[in-house]
């Protein structure tokens, strides 16, 4: 492993605030979000895009502490464990990125999802998204299933893949990119 | 009928239901099994309406951000209200910093979603 990798991640793709592998629990995340919270202040960040952020930085990571699988396609249970990063760049656009390892059930589960997020205009994902809380329709014991739609709410842009590692398994990626000074 | 009142922790808000007919929820919501940790609140409110209300119910909500299962349960909660709000006076104060325009935006997509209930926008 050589940090110099790393290095080059930070002055290629802009500041890193924060990165993270591995195993996650809920402490970790609201750990990780109370960091998150000291960087939006010490940058003067607005209220309203630094909640952006968190939110859509807790609903990635609990997705990957709640769903994530192993690599190993034998084992079938929930392995809490991911890759985060959440980076700006010189013009103060703020991004989100999460990779995580997914089964192809779940996959075939995410991707319809995250295709017709893209379809959407905002008052179309926003009328699916209250349409969807309403109808308890994706509603499960752990959530509401509108994890995704509410990410699309507060993001500007998502762009995913899914790569496959063998028959039963993907890393699943996800970026979000959230603009601070839209009105400029 | 009993108070129930839950410190702030990192990831929930301070909760305090008195059943001299004020609801707080104050701060951050995104505890890792949502539906669990609100089940008291439910349980509370569901006898509170059941002939232990005030004359008048004041619910203020001030919750800075969210994760989309507490934005569910939001929604069961004003759901609950709401089957309530024929039978009894409810005010709700949905309380927000000026800044903060998702907390707003999602304000307006309660009441825009329940109709028969008073929920006021209060900007900080």
């Amino acid at each position: 492993m050589d940090i110099n990798n790393i290095q080059k991640i930070v002055e290629d793709d802009g500041i890193i605030f924060l990165s993270y592998g591995g195993y996650l629990s809920q402490v970790l995340i609201s750990g990780m979000t109370e960091a998150l919270e000291k960087e939006a202040e010490d940058n003067d960040l607005s209220i309203g895009s630094s909640s952006n952020i968190f939110t859509i930085f807790i609903e990635l990571s609990q997705n990957m502490m709640n769903y994530s699988k192993s690599i190993n396609e034998k084992e079938t249970g929930i392995k809490p464990q991911g890759l985060i990063l959440v980076a700006k760049d010189k013009d103060l656009n703020y991004y989100i990125h999460s990779q995580n390892i997914v089964s192809q059930a779940d996959k075939d589960k995410i991707e319809p999802k995250l295709a017709e997020i893209s379809s959407l205009d905002r008052d179309g994902l926003k009328k699916k998204y209250r349409e969807l809380r309403k109808s308890g329709a994706h509603t499960h014991e752990k959530g509401g299933g509108i994890g995704f739609y509410e990410i699309a709410k507060k993001c500007d842009s998502i762009e995913y893949a899914f790569t496959p590692i063998n028959n039963d398994r993907y890393y699943f990626h996800i970026k979000t990119n959230i603009m601070t000074k839209k009105e400029q | 009928m009993q108070n129930l009142k839950l410190e702030a922790t990192k990831y929930t808000p301070e909760i305090n239901l008195d059943p001299s007919g004020t609801i707080s929820l104050v701060g951050k919501s995104y505890p890792e099994n949502t539906f669990e940790f609100y089940a008291p609140m439910m349980e509370w409110l569901e006898e509170y309406f059941n002939g232990n209300a005030a004359d008048t119910t004041v619910v203020n909500m001030e919750i800075i951000y969210f994760n989309s299962s507490s934005s569910k349960l939001f929604f069961d909660f004003f759901d609950l209200l709401d089957e309530n709000a024929s039978e009894n006076k409810i005010e709700i104060n949905w309380i927000y910093d000026e800044e903060n325009e998702s907390a707003e935006e999602a304000g307006e997509d309660f009441i825009e979603d329940f109709e028969d209930l008073n929920i006021k926008l209060v900007q900080k």
